[in-house]
């Protein structure tokens, strides 16, 4: 029932020696605390640099540094005297004025927006946070760069642009599910304004949830995840929604291939409020619409995304923010047929200062995912529905004591709901009208963690999330054997606990600067994950189940331990990485082979645990600033899977495994009105399991498999360029065109292959590869005002 | 079934988007590429059954072939086949042609329990079956279905599934002498009640006149399990798999299957 108790010895010891260390300072320290915010548009902004510099007397050192967090919001502290109060972000112009410490004060500081169109904003971190930061596995995208890179359609995407980084791949060609660090797209925690997000992905994933208009922040840990987040194994990805502008009301959209968008924000009550709506809709069917074909006109394919939020500033202790996504894919065939899903999350926040020491977030997220199928054939006609739900509620706290520490503490408790489905039929249909058992599940999280600046070179985070999970009733319970037996089965009532985990997770990353510009760092992380995503296809569906712990099925754990150096350029201009990292995973999941998903309820007794490990090295180079910049990244990795029953217990190749990844990305900026950009990728085949051997059962050829991932798919490459021109400057109705070419040389990339026969010769068999996407240009207007 | 036409949709929406891509854009492609195929050793097939038909049970051994030669029965000769069940009852197969083994003229029943044992180069593989009770295919029945334009014509099986009972059936679909459709269903969601099947093979390319046959078969639930993965790594069961080999009820590594089952057979002529 519990996590291993030499496991737990070893933390707790580790977190005794840690709280021994004796106070620093005894100095009088004064604090200086506030918002950062955007003096256009009253945008808070997130992980913007402040900065103490001084006393004058001293040499120019900075002697206290902070970036300001999720909620724009920053506190740092020094002792008294006469400082330089600098706030700088880049993209933005540096704002610094004298301040005299004698007291405790509150500083909110607008800055100004940096319309110096040679520089490309291509960083949200200050400077040198990459190396001056702990904090390990962290990168961070900027909505102007995911504008800036050609995708397909050209219908930016967050997710997209993501997997251009080293470290994070792909799942499929034109996909929007991606793979960590080894980890299954399942194991990456997705949050919306807090809000996880179970199925980020439209059109059977061609397209994210996100559109890009709404965000303005997204960060995504690889590794050494930050003790306030928990719950999946391989990643975090944290993205928040914008706030509206304060100031005055604008309008932004665009019209492209695929989708149109429109975003309309501005202020609620002026400098105190504001709100931001943003919708998006695709218009595939508009084209079928087009055909003169009953059969074809007649069908549905779209999808639609509504993001919207608002705040308030009730005073200068109290924020009130509401936000909510809504988004929804429909497809349906005439009148035989439809199919339907979505996501809606909704988050209330409430951001308060009990003091300019002690800042607090509380939140109440509602999520939920959902599917219906409908068959309206009249013998057989059903409709099935499924749905997620999730209660969450959040209260986190950050204490700045003052001098060398920063500490985060918090709980987090939330209550699923899994509904596998429902099954209805009317009196005429030969389908039994069925409910499946519905699940719940609590998970509950206590975390903290202190970021530790223990000398001018050595910076610490460290922390311990513990994390339960119980599954509670009502319904009936079933043990299994190792062969898929009923050995148990069990009643519960309404709250009844069935089974309950409890799991230690300790975060720790560190960086030793070696130089101003220089820094090594490691960092060790467990990670728990107690819903778990039953796919067994090549692609992701909606229709895929997600399960929680049970009495079969135990916590999934990671653990992983990463080092790396870092290393910055002429003035950071220039940017290097290189990380190693080492996971051990426990407790994966596989299914027998000929598991049925599908409205199963025994689905448990078919699957099959094992364990997993991961290793590779990551290189990153980046040049930050300029008239042209860009990325090389590149991931040399391996990613294993090990299980009784597979290929006699040997290691095999996990699905996302994937040996050479690289990709390289550049951004010219021609002039003030021209940018060019362009992404090369190059990965390595899949790991597949293909025919090694035939035979006939019944008169009919069957293949023969002997090893399990033990081929590769043919390597995938691709160049994509896009052209951007911008409107003549100074118009009311600011106005561009986004050019693009995905996959320029047209090379013919393997999406499916397949073993049929040759229909030459009958007896022959032939392997037919599938291509999903040739050349494909395409073009999209975008506009505000 | 409903999970058949289920599938059937869903690929058909598949298929309709990436059409619509097409539409738009220069579309996808498909081309024959070579790929270098391991070959691994020999692994022995068996794939045998006992039907409730009075007549001589068969049971075909074979071994598996390089992936690059054309399709054949690769018979394995001079196997020793045993049939048991348990009433205690016996009987040896003789081989008939190479790799073809046939008992005596026998009826199996339902109810009963069948062990096969076939020993080949000193190695025995084993598996059971317990054949089902009987249900009668009662006709078959064309149906059309509309996908984006073109009209298809299938055939569907009907029959009453007994209530009460977890029941499996496998149909096969021979048209021109030639196994056509092998797929299975079971009655998860249709228990008790009269059901019309819809097996998925397009009979557009038969002629007016061309004779289906159908035989339905009641299987027990490792046979299903064997055909269902089977289905699954074609594809037909649903969205595409990571392929494996069918859970095999013979045991020592044998691959294939072996089936008491109950048979009724009807033929359909295209009008």
């Amino acid at each position: 029932m519990f996590a291993d108790m030499h496991y737990i010895r070893a933390v707790i010891f580790l977190f005794v020696l840690l709280s021994q260390v004796p106070p620093l300072f005894a100095q009088v320290k004064r604090t200086v605390s506030g918002a950062i915010t955007d003096a256009e548009t009253g945008e808070t902004l997130i992980g913007a640099s402040v900065r103490l510099i001084g006393p004058a007397s001293a040499n120019e050192t900075s002697i206290a540094a902070v970036v300001s967090n999720s909620y724009g919001f920053y506190t740092v502290s020094a002792v008294e005297g006469t400082y330089t109060f600098v706030v700088s972000f880049i993209g933005y112009q540096t704002e610094s004025r004298q301040l005299v410490l004698t007291r405790d004060i509150k500083v909110n500081i607008a800055i100004k927006d940096n319309n110096q169109l040679e520089e490309v904003v291509i960083s949200a971190t200050k400077r040198d946070e990459n190396v001056s930061s702990p904090q390990m596995g962290l990168q961070k995208i900027n909505v102007s760069e995911i504008n800036s890179v050609p995708v397909l359609l050209g219908e930016r995407d967050v997710l997209k642009t993501l997997q251009l980084l080293p470290g994070i791949k792909s799942a499929g060609e034109g996909n929007t599910g991606f793979y960590v660090r080894g980890g299954a797209t399942d194991q990456n925690l997705i949050l919306l304004d807090e809000a996880p997000v179970y199925n980020a992905s439209h059109l059977l994933g061609f397209f994210s949830t996100f559109n890009s208009d709404a965000i303005k922040d997204v960060s995504v840990y690889k590794g050494g995840m930050p003790a306030q987040y928990g719950g999946r194994l391989a990643s975090v990805l944290d993205i928040r929604m914008r706030e509206g502008n304060r100031k005055e009301f604008t309008t932004e959209g665009g019209v492209g291939l695929i989708a149109s968008r429109l975003k309309v924000e501005g202020p609620i009550v002026k400098d105190k409020g504001s709100f931001m709506i943003s919708a998006r809709r695709t218009y595939a069917d508009a084209f079928l619409k087009l055909s003169s074909d009953s059969s074809i006109n007649s069908n549905t394919l779209y999808f639609y995304d509504l993001n919207a939020k608002a705040n308030y500033q009730l005073d200068e202790n109290n924020a009130f923010y509401v936000s909510g996504y809504f988004g929804r894919d429909k497809l349906g065939i005439a009148e035989t047929f439809g199919f339907n899903w979505g996501n809606g999350t909704v988050t209330l926040r409430w951001n308060h200062l009990f003091s300019q020491r002690l800042f607090s977030n509380t939140s109440i997220i509602y999520s939920n995912y959902n599917y219906v199928i409908k068959n309206m054939l009249d013998d057989n006609n059903f409709e099935i529905s499924s749905a997620i739900k999730d209660f969450n509620l959040k209260q986190d706290f950050e204490y700045h004591p003052g001098g060398r520490h920063q500490l985060k503490f918090g709980v987090n408790a939330i209550h699923h709901t899994i509904d596998p489905g429902e099954l209805t039929a009317s009196q005429t249909s030969s389908v039994n009208p069925t409910t499946y058992e519905s699940r719940k599940g609590l998970e509950l999280a206590a975390y903290f963690s202190d970021e530790w600046n223990v000398s001018g070179q050595f910076n610490l985070v460290y922390g311990l999330r513990i994390s339960s999970f119980s599954l509670l009733g009502p319904g009936n319970f079933k043990t299994y054997d190792t062969e898929g037996e009923v050995l148990a089965e069990q009643y519960y009532g309404s709250g009844k606990t069935v089974k309950s985990y409890l799991n230690l997770e300790p975060r720790l990353s560190m960086n030793y600067q070696l130089s101003a510009s220089s820094a090594f760092k490691a960092a060790y992380t467990r990670n728990v994950q107690n819903i778990h995503l039953m796919s067994n296809s090549t692609a992701t569906s909606p229709t895929d189940l997600y399960i929680m712990n049970s009495n079969n099925i135990r916590p999934e754990t990671a653990d992983q331990l990463a080092t790396g150096f870092f290393k910055n350029f002429e003035d950071n201009k220039y940017e290097f990485s290189a990380e190693v990292y080492y996971k051990w995973m426990q407790h994966q999941i596989e299914y027998r082979s000929g598991t049925d998903l599908r409205g199963n309820q025994e689905v448990e007794a078919d699957l099959l645990y094992g364990d997993g490990r991961a290793y590779g090295i990551e290189l990153f180079f980046k040049k930050r600033f300029g008239r042209f910049n860009g990325w090389i990244g590149y991931t040399l990795s391996r990613t294993e899977r090990r299980f009784d029953t597979i290929d006699e217990g040997s290691w095999f190749y996990a699905k996302q495994d994937r040996t050479h990844d690289v990709s390289v990305v550049g951004i010219f900026k021609v002039n003030a009105r021209w940018t060019f950009s362009s992404v090369f990728v190059y990965n390595t085949g899949n790991a597949v399991t293909y025919p090694s051997g035939k035979y006939q059962v019944n008169g009919r050829t069957a293949f023969y498999y002997a090893e399990k991932n033990g081929y590769r798919t043919p390597a995938y490459h691709r160049l994509d360029v896009s052209a951007t021109l911008e409107g003549k400057p100074g118009r009311k109705l600011h106005s561009s065109w986004s050019f693009g070419i995905y996959n320029l040389y047209n090379r013919h990339n393997a999406f499916a292959i397949d073993f049929k026969d040759d229909p030459v010769d009958l007896s022959r068999t032939q392997v037919v590869q599938t291509t999903l996407f040739g050349m494909i240009p395409s073009v999209t207007w975008n506009f505000k005002f | 079934m409903i999970l058949a036409a289920e599938n059937i949709k869903i690929r058909c929406l598949v298929r309709l988007l990436y059409a619509v891509t097409a539409m738009v854009l220069f579309g996808s492609c498909e081309k024959v590429i070579e790929l270098d195929l391991k070959n691994a050793d020999p692994v022995v097939v068996i794939d045998g059954g006992v039907s409730d038909f009075n007549g001589n049970q068969v049971v075909r051994v074979s071994r598996t072939y390089e992936f690059t030669e054309p399709n054949r029965f690769n018979g394995a000769a001079g196997a020793k086949v045993v049939l048991t069940n348990d009433a205690g009852m016996t009987w040896n197969y003789t081989e008939v042609s190479t790799g073809v083994y046939q008992s005596t003229r026998f009826r199996g029943r339902p109810g009963i329990t069948y062990t096969l044992d076939v020993t080949l180069d000193g190695k025995t593989y084993t598996a059971s079956s317990k054949m089902p009770e009987k249900v009668i295919l009662d006709s078959l029945t064309f149906k059309q279905f509309d996908v984006f334009g073109s009209i298809s014509s299938y055939i569907a099986v009907n029959y009453n599934d007994p209530p009460g009972i977890q029941n499996q059936y496998r149909n096969v679909l021979r048209a021109k002498g030639k196994v056509e459709d092998d797929s299975v269903n079971e009655d998860r969601f249709d228990d008790g009640n009269k059901v019309s099947n819809v097996i998925f093979y397009e009979l557009d390319e038969l002629m007016s006149g061309d004779s289906v046959r159908v035989e339905f078969q009641c299987i027990d639930r490792n046979v299903y399990k064997y055909f269902y993965s089977m289905g699954q790594n074609s594809g037909s069961g649903g969205p595409p798999v990571s392929p494996s080999n069918p859970p095999t009820n013979f045991s020592n590594g044998a691959l294939g299957v072996f089936s008491a089952y109950t048979s009724s057979t009807r033929v359909a002529i295209i009008k």
